[in-house]
């Protein structure tokens, strides 16, 4: 009986670490892939302005949470530094993700900042499903779609707060 | 050839004019296009290794711990930080916090209607503390410029300095003193 209980926890423990994805080894995959697709200058630009056009393709409605910040136009002065300022706050998070304190700080100072604006949760799919198709164009081969999807899983989830 | 008084004014008015402009967009006239080369290729020697945000948040760390030492009335102002445990998570945060809005100015550089908006925006959060001042920023820009040729071998003070001082400028641009 005793056993029982002993193998029963066991089986829920390794159920959760393993069903919680994101390990260790992922989260060096994704820091080294991101540093190389999010690059600088005018090519950062370029990929920030692929995901965001990717993003307003599969939920156009979601151009009138940006209103304020130039979303009509995705060239904008305006987009362009607020689409940068949101693949910015990305890259804190992900180059955090080896830093789980300060992993935590961040993503639930990003929450607070979100929690006002009701972002419905198919639009967090739409990023997810953007950065999924807009990375490996970057990349080419050298991209991890598992150690991603389980990655972005743990982000979104801490600036969603569910 | 002489030139008569009516062209000779006429020229004076347009250099004062054009003077005036120069001073006025100090990015456009500062700042070159080669400036602004300089300043992204040396600024992009920091993130060649995966390990950036070790050295993202451990120099933006420093540059704050000695701006706190240089006003210590600003420390007050990171309390919600917790600037008092600097190791600690959220102040490692906002210390990559502030160092990727400077990485996001210095690789807007060449899209001017862009780093505009961010940096207003940069202003509009920092007017939204009270407590900020300008002269905060001038101690930052000092420190910052001391540091920075200490990470960078390749460190062109004249480039960094004119691309920075519209940095600050706007920035601080918002702040009641």
């Amino acid at each position: 009986m005793k056993i029982l209980i002993v193998l029963a926890i066991l089986a829920v423990f390794v159920a959760v670490t393993s069903a919680s994805g994101c390990d260790k080894l992922q989260r060096l995959k994704v820091k080294s892939q991101w540093a190389r697709a999010y690059s600088e200058g005018h090519d950062r630009e370029d990929f920030s302005q692929a995901i965001w056009r990717a993003i307003f393709a599969q939920v156009p409605d979601a151009r009138a949470l940006f209103k304020r910040v130039g979303g009509d136009d995705t060239n904008s002065g305006d987009f362009v530094a607020h689409s940068l300022r949101v693949l910015a706050g990305l890259d804190i998070v992900i180059s955090l993700l080896d830093q789980p304190e300060a992993l935590q700080a961040e993503l639930s100072h990003l929450q607070k900042q979100h929690d006002s604006r009701h972002i419905p949760d198919n639009y967090f799919a739409a990023f997810r499903l953007a950065l999924g198709h807009v990375l490996p164009a970057q990349l080419g081969r050298c991209w991890d779609k598992k150690a991603w999807s389980d990655c972005f899983e743990v982000i979104a989830h801490g600036v969603q707060g569910h | 050839m002489t030139i008569s008084s009516s062209k000779m004014l006429r020229l004076v008015v347009l250099l004062v004019l054009a003077a005036f402009c120069a001073a006025q967009e100090g990015r456009s006239h500062c700042c070159s296009a080669e400036d602004r080369n300089i300043v992204q290729k040396q600024w992009s020697v920091l993130w060649h290794d995966t390990e950036s945000s070790k050295v993202k948040s451990g120099f933006a760390r420093l540059i704050l711990l000695k701006l706190v030492e240089k006003k210590p009335e600003a420390k007050a102002l990171f309390a919600n930080v917790d600037i008092d445990h600097p190791l600690g998570g959220a102040f490692t945060a906002h210390s990559v916090r502030i160092i990727n809005a400077i990485d996001m100015a210095i690789n807007l550089l060449d899209n001017q209607e862009a780093l505009d908006s961010a940096l207003d925006h940069l202003a509009d959060q920092h007017h939204a503390r009270a407590g900020v001042k300008k002269e905060h920023f001038t101690a930052f820009a000092e420190i910052f410029a001391e540091a920075l040729p200490k990470i960078l071998d390749d460190y062109d003070n004249m480039a960094w300095k004119s691309c920075f001082e519209g940095f600050y400028g706007k920035i601080s641009g918002k702040l009641d003193a």
